[in-house]
């Protein structure tokens, strides 16, 4: 609120701040682990960068809270991969981000970026600065693909660590699902023309059909289109068991509303774009009601550090967390975990270092269980697991947790 | 290219020396940035800032120089982008042949096997990519710029934002080519000598700092140029660049050519920094970011755009985040909480939307104008006393126009507007030097006919022969081409260029020079310029120390007789074989009109064929050795000057039906 | 569902996009007419229209669509939706017209042009920025009526949208015909000297353009956010496009004409969506401009200016 003595102190803050200079963390005393974290902060994505770097921030402030590594403090720096042009994530400005990242040499770790898109642009980059950066939701395989090594790691070795698992078994392990536990005879597939949503219903496509299900169609929505009557009228007329979504929430929110009313006794599914608070928040009850979601990581259900961890997440930042917050607070543990292992035996936190101790270390008992990585970067542990969201009305109507139940886990391909 | 830095060491500095020196001192300075500023981030941001600048540059050809308001500017940049990418990645891959062998001793592909039978992998070497993307796409850029070449400023605005959209939605669906939303895997950097680009700023740093220097350059050539003159003429008016002789249609898709081809190159040189493509760079967003930086910069201005377009990265990149900063350390020390958390970031494009308006309601010209302000007169200038002028130079119109049979010779000629007949089978003949006059009072069809016989309007039936050429349903400058130039009743200059671009305008049917040799400027071009320039300036003597003077004073402020006189002159420049002329002095004061009189008797002795459209019968008694009065469409009397006035039908048209006297 | 059941259900489904794809036509076109001026803040005031509706929906207390009304206070609830969201839209157009366009109303070449493109990117910002970039809820009272014919399902909603843009399609018909200042405005369209040589105030003349415009399209945003149940900060550009072609395929600055194109475009879109796949809806719909464009730059129901030189 702008009153007279806000601007007064707004002028004498001015003059004070021209000459101090900021940074975000670091105390004098204790030497510093710099992490960059990069997500995109502009666009149409920027409402869950800001909920995914939370999850980061939360770990990062509780391990310098807690004195977790003895006379070393973590220091994070967020990068902006968004750009208002793009209105999204601009792949040419991560490459910035990650030659910035990798030309600071203050350095040793990093994590995002959201996108694969941006994740294609960074990591050869990476790769040649030997930077770490874990990844909460790229889920793309190519990146990690040994197939295409030459192009995303030139240097050799795996830079490019997820706590997702990726489409690779997304969309077929919930294609297995949706045959053997949902028993659908029919489909009819959707994707939202993102890189993400094609690569998941392509993914999902390939299995669906090795399995005997019946694709009656393909069709893929425009994000910024309203209307989605006329394809949905052609799914009735087909009249599927169920329809796949591959994408997020900007068109998944529309679609969602709009398949309530015109299909609305179809089966309807989605990755882990559907599992979000944009669906909760902006579809809303009737319409998402019965929709199945799933997510790259194991679910670790009754545990109380969930519960806790929604708790705080909620306490500090006012918002729910969302999946992504949570693998992103576990990349941030694992990164904290890296050090810690390194710090007990005596070496330095350099970069060269961290990515040693990261690929190769173990982090248990976390919100999603053990994690590990193999040779290429990907978590050991490909789990794909299943969420439906049913109505509850004792819990807040936009929170995840309490919205998307879990079902199970969905079977390997 | 201009080389006198003087001997005299007293002697100021020209514009263009300034400019020249200027240019040397910011090229080194950028030349040598990376050896002390050695964030690779920073870097690549500016190498980043550089495709911003050869974008602008491009679209600053389209919209700055020829006035074609193009919104889907991004599409070339995509098409030179995707065609890189696509012969050097791993996307598009057939099966090997021996067919493919000689292309693969060159270097353009190399076999490859991942398991299954042997591929072609593209690799395309981006040396060659670079200039062979800028063609690629200059054909693309003449396969969009022709639909819609006859579509006025706005519909083609909105035509091209179309073709935009349709592009960016092709390279998504056509997964198979382009790896669809997923982008392009693996795009090669560039390899010069063996040494491979790899992930470093500075090599692309410096051949981005290379391609902005080029392109500039071109863009410098191409403005002072014929071709430069001719597309200003297409921005300024098209009706009398096309009078004048300029082929609307090739010029345009020149036009589109040229700005698709430095965006083609940009797209090269942008996607082998990066090594990946994807459709959502090349969105309707980015066109109308380089649409802001050109307005910003100033459209026509070469650098202009290139500095708007460094200025909005650094704003986009730098100020930008560096002001949340800012703000946030304020909101710190403040208390104010909406200080503390607002990201600057966010407010780019409101900042775009801003520029637009602020600039076209207040600088229109942009940050650095492209018209150059000249000094006004001086005083004395103003005021001095006319002297008559010499027609020395002049002779050689009359070699244009020799013969005595007739020149112009028009039969029954009829034109209608819907119902209304403009002109209702009227002939004429005007002979091998001499002079005719049209009168008649408003509305008669005078302007009509000089539209019919110069091809902005197309007749009904009848016929038009000049000197044996059949004119009805040529085009307006093929009409110039055959030796037809005219005026316009109210008075159609080319309003932002001076006086002497607007007569060289009017030499250029006469000139050769095409995009290359303006580029490359060759001995020959050089000497065109050079003869062209004197020529027009021999004719702008033709009206003394009126328009002598006044060479490089921008026509928009000249008085209303000068206007006359340029445009007149630009005429002339055309070398024509006849002059028709539209009521050349209206507006003029009798003395100005009688000094216009006697100039143009001048011109018809030294053998001009003239046909004029003319109110002040004392300058029609003057001049014309034979009157034609038109009413409604009709001509009602032919004879000479004194048969006319005193005709019975002459004067009832010009009087009324109450008779008269 | 049978073939004639799903050729139906499309041809219902084109019907409610073509009124609305109508009405936003109509009001981009009488502004078109009078000032052959391209304003692409049209559609962004069209979103703000939806949001403005939305807060005003909001502050009546009804949220999702989980409060249903009936008869009077939902009339009365509407109404007055409707009123303020077309008022506030008509004065912003006002605005923009008064103090951004007029003074380079004598200025030749793209100027107004651009600078309604720099209102556009204005007005979507100022909305990100306050409201952001989610899918909104848009609250909707209407009880969820349906209709089933054969095996195709007609909602209330469809209906109403029909009824609404009837009544403002016929309002301004009945005003550019009848009244004083819709008669101006023809003769202005015609021919603007000769009209200000009859003593129209052309300035007047234009501003009730932009405000009835404006408020058309204030309107247009109100049925989509009741239509769709959502409002976002970037409907203006997907339904632009549709209904500036609609405008053209009609022809540009002609009433009667965007009312056709409008519907046409919405059947259009519906049989592609069917026959194509989205995937190249906005590829046939720029596909049609541009053949339009070349082709009968008149449009369907318009006249060729004549030839001016």
């Amino acid at each position: 609120m702008l009153t007279r003595r806000n601007a007064f102190k707004a002028a004498a803050g001015l003059a004070a701040t021209a000459t101090v200079g900021v940074s975000q963390g670091a105390l004098a005393a204790d030497k510093s682990i710099k992490v960059g974290l990069n997500m995109s902060f502009t666009g149409a994505d920027a409402e869950s960068a800001t909920r995914v770097a939370n999850g980061a921030i939360l770990a990062f402030d509780d391990a310098n809270a807690t004195n977790a590594i003895k006379g070393y403090k973590f220091e994070y720096v967020k990068f902006d991969d968004g750009t208002a042009t793009a209105g999204q994530y601009d792949p040419a400005q991560a490459a910035t981000n990650a030659k910035k990242m990798v030309s600071d040499k203050g350095f040793v770790a990093a994590l995002g970026p959201q996108m694969s898109g941006a994740g294609k642009a960074m990591a050869p980059i990476l790769s040649e600065g030997n930077l770490a950066i874990i990844t909460p939701s790229s889920t793309n395989p190519d990146i990690t693909n040994p197939k295409f090594a030459a192009q995303y790691r030139p240097a050799g070795k795996a830079i490019y660590f997820r706590t997702v698992a990726t489409d690779a078994f997304q969309g077929p392990n919930m294609a297995n699902y949706m045959a053997k536990t949902l028993k659908i005879k029919s489909v009819y597939i959707l994707d939202d023309s993102g890189a993400y949503g094609v690569g998941l219903a392509d993914a999902f496509q390939g299995q669906i059909e090795k399995l005997g299900v019946k694709v009656l169609g393909r069709d893929r929505l425009d994000p910024k289109a309203a209307d989605y009557a006329s394809v949905l009228t052609k799914i009735k007329a087909l009249a599927p068991d169920a329809m796949y979504y591959g994408g997020v929430g900007q068109a998944g929110v529309k679609l969602a509303k709009q398949s309530y009313e015109i299909i609305p006794n179809v089966i309807k599914a989605g990755g882990d774009g559907v599992y979000s608070t944009d669906l909760l928040k902006g579809a809303g009850f009737p319409a998402v009601d019965g929709w199945y979601a799933t997510q790259a990581s194991p679910h670790v259900t009754e545990d109380k550090s969930a519960e806790v961890f929604t708790t705080r997440f909620f306490q500090r930042f006012g918002t729910h967390p969302d999946d992504y917050a949570v693998t992103c607070y576990t990349g941030a543990q694992v990164i904290i975990q890296a050090a810690k292992n390194l710090v007990a035996a005596g070496k330095e936190p350099t970069r060269d270092a961290m990515q040693a101790a990261i690929q190769t270390v173990s982090l248990k008992g976390s919100l999603i269980g053990t994690v590990e990585f193999d040779e290429n970067g990907d978590m050991k542990n490909k789990v794909i697991s299943v969420f439906q969201i049913k109505k509850d009305t004792t819990k807040a109507l936009d929170d995840t947790e309490g919205q998307y139940k879990y079902i199970g886990v969905a079977p390997m391909a | 290219m201009n080389t006198t830095t003087a001997a005299h060491p007293s002697a100021a500095l020209t514009h263009k020396q300034r400019s020249l020196l200027l240019t040397i001192i910011a090229f080194i300075f950028f030349a040598l940035l990376p050896k002390f500023w050695t964030d690779d981030g920073d870097l690549d941001s500016l190498a980043n800032a550089m495709s911003y600048a050869t974008l602008a540059l491009g679209l600053n050809i389209v919209v700055g120089f020829a006035g074609l308001l193009d919104l889907g500017y991004a599409a070339f940049f995509a098409i030179g982008a995707y065609y890189y990418g696509i012969f050097t990645s791993f996307q598009v891959m057939p099966v090997w042949s021996d067919a493919w062998a000689p292309l693969a001793y060159v270097g353009l592909v190399e076999k490859l096997n991942q398991g299954g039978p042997d591929l072609v992998h593209f690799t395309l070497s981006f040396w060659l990519a670079l200039p062979t993307g800028g063609v690629i796409a200059a054909f693309f850029g003449m396969l969009f710029g022709f639909p819609v070449l006859r579509l006025r400023g706005d519909y083609l605005a909105i035509v091209t934002l179309g073709f935009g959209e349709i592009v960016q939605i092709c390279a998504r669906n056509m997964e198979s080519l382009t790896n669809g939303a997923a982008g392009l895997n693996g795009v090669q950097g560039p390899k010069l000598f063996g040494y491979r680009f790899g992930v470093h700023s500075e090599p692309y740093y410096y051949v981005g700092l290379l391609l902005v220097a080029f392109l500039v350059f071109v863009s410098f050539r191409l403005r002072g140029s014929r071709i430069g003159r001719a597309w200003m003429a297409i921005r300024e008016d098209e009706t009398a660049a096309s009078a004048m002789g300029i082929s609307l249609v090739n010029y345009k898709l020149l036009a589109f050519a040229m700005g698709a081809a430095f965006a083609g190159m940009t797209g090269v040189f942008f996607v082998a920094k990066l090594q990946t493509a994807t459709p959502e760079m090349f969105n309707s967003a980015v066109s109308s970011m380089l649409l802001v930086m050109v307005v910003l910069g100033g459209m026509g201005s070469v650098w202009g755009v290139v500095v708007g377009a460094v200025l909005l990265q650094l704003m986009q990149t730098w100020f930008l985040p560096q002001s949340s900063e800012w703000l946030h350390s304020l909101g710190k020390l403040t208390g104010i909480g909406f200080l503390q958390t607002v990201d600057m970031v966010q407010w780019t494009q409101l900042i775009f939307g801003v520029i637009l308006v602020l600039m076209m309601l207040f600088r229109r010209q942009g940050l650095i104008p492209a018209v150059r302000k000249v000094a006004p007169l001086t005083m004395q200038q103003q005021t001095a006393s006319v002297v008559r002028g010499g027609f020395v130079g002049l002779d050689k119109i009359g070699r244009w126009a020799p013969g005595t049979g007739d020149a112009l010779v028009i039969k029954d000629v009829v034109v209608k507007f819907g119902g209304l007949v403009a002109l209702n089978k009227v002939s004429l003949t005007v002979p091998d030097g001499g002079v005719v006059a049209v009168i008649g009072p408003n509305g008669s069809g005078k302007s009509t006919l000089f539209n019919v016989i110069t091809g902005l309007v197309e007749a009904d039936s009848g016929s038009i022969s000049f000197k044996g050429v059949e004119l009805l349903g040529l085009a307006p400058h093929k009409v110039l081409e055959a030796g037809v130039a005219r005026t316009f009743q109210n008075i159609r200059l080319f309003p932002n260029l001076n006086v002497l671009e607007n007569i060289l305008i009017g030499e250029h049917a006469r000139l050769k020079t095409g995009p290359f040799g303006a580029v490359i400027r060759p001995p020959s071009v050089v000497r065109e310029e050079n003869t062209a320039v004197q020529w027009a300036k021999d004719i702008a003597a033709m009206f003394s120390n009126r328009l002598t003077p006044r060479l490089d004073q921008t026509v928009s402020g000249l008085s209303y007789a000068n206007r006359r006189r340029v445009e007149i002159a630009r005429a002339l420049a055309s070398r024509p074989k006849i002059l028709l002329l539209d009521e050349p002095t209206a507006g003029m004061n009798p003395a100005e009109s009688l000094e216009l009189a006697e100039q143009i008797k001048s011109l018809h002795d030294l053998g001009l064929t003239i046909l004029l459209i003319e109110h002040k019968l004392d300058v029609v008694t003057r001049l014309a050795d034979n009157v034609i009065v038109l009413d409604h469409g009709d001509k009602i009397a032919e004879g000479l000057p004194d048969d006319v006035r005193k005709d019975e039908e002459v004067l009832r048209a010009y009087l009324g039906r109450s008779g008269g006297h | 569902m049978t073939a004639g059941d799903l050729f139906l259900q499309q041809a219902i489904n084109g019907l409610s996009l073509g009124a609305m794809y109508s009405l936003l036509a109509l009001g981009f076109t009488l502004v078109y007419g009078i000032m052959e001026l391209i304003n692409f803040s049209h559609f962004n005031v069209f979103m703000v229209g939806a949001m403005i509706a939305m807060l005003t929906l909001q502050a009546f207390g009804l949220h999702g669509q989980e409060t249903i009304l009936t008869g009077l206070p939902l009339i009365g609830v509407l109404l007055v939706a409707f009123i303020v969201s077309m008022t506030v839209c008509g004065f912003i157009g006002v605005g923009i017209e008064r103090f951004l366009l007029r003074p380079l109303r004598s200025v030749k070449g793209p100027a107004a042009m651009i600078t309604t493109i720099g209102v556009s990117y204005i007005l979507f910002n100022v909305i990100l920025l306050t409201i952001g970039t989610d899918s909104k809820n848009f609250p909707n009272p209407l009880p969820p009526i349906t209709w089933e014919i054969g095996g195709a399902v007609l909602r209330l909603r469809e209906i109403l949208i029909w009824v609404i843009a009837l009544i403002l399609m016929g309002g301004l018909t009945y005003f550019v015909t009848y009244t004083k200042l819709g008669k101006a405005m023809r003769a202005t369209a015609q021919d603007p000297e000769a009209a200000r040589m009859m003593g129209v105030e052309v300035d007047q003349v234009v501003m009730s353009a932009f405000f009835l415009g404006s408020a058309l399209a204030g309107a247009s945003g109100m049925i989509f956010g009741l239509y769709y149940n959502l409002a976002k900060v970037d409907i203006g550009f997907a339904s632009g496009l549709r209904a500036f072609t609609a405008a053209v395929l009609g022809g540009i600055g002609n009433v009667p004409g965007a009312m056709l194109g409008g519907v046409l475009i919405g059947l259009i879109e519906s049989a592609s969506g069917q026959l194509v796949g989205t995937a190249w809806s906005d590829v046939v719909i720029f596909g049609i401009l541009v053949l339009v464009l070349v082709f009968r730059p008149a449009g369907l129901l318009g006249r060729l200016a004549p030839n001016k030189s």
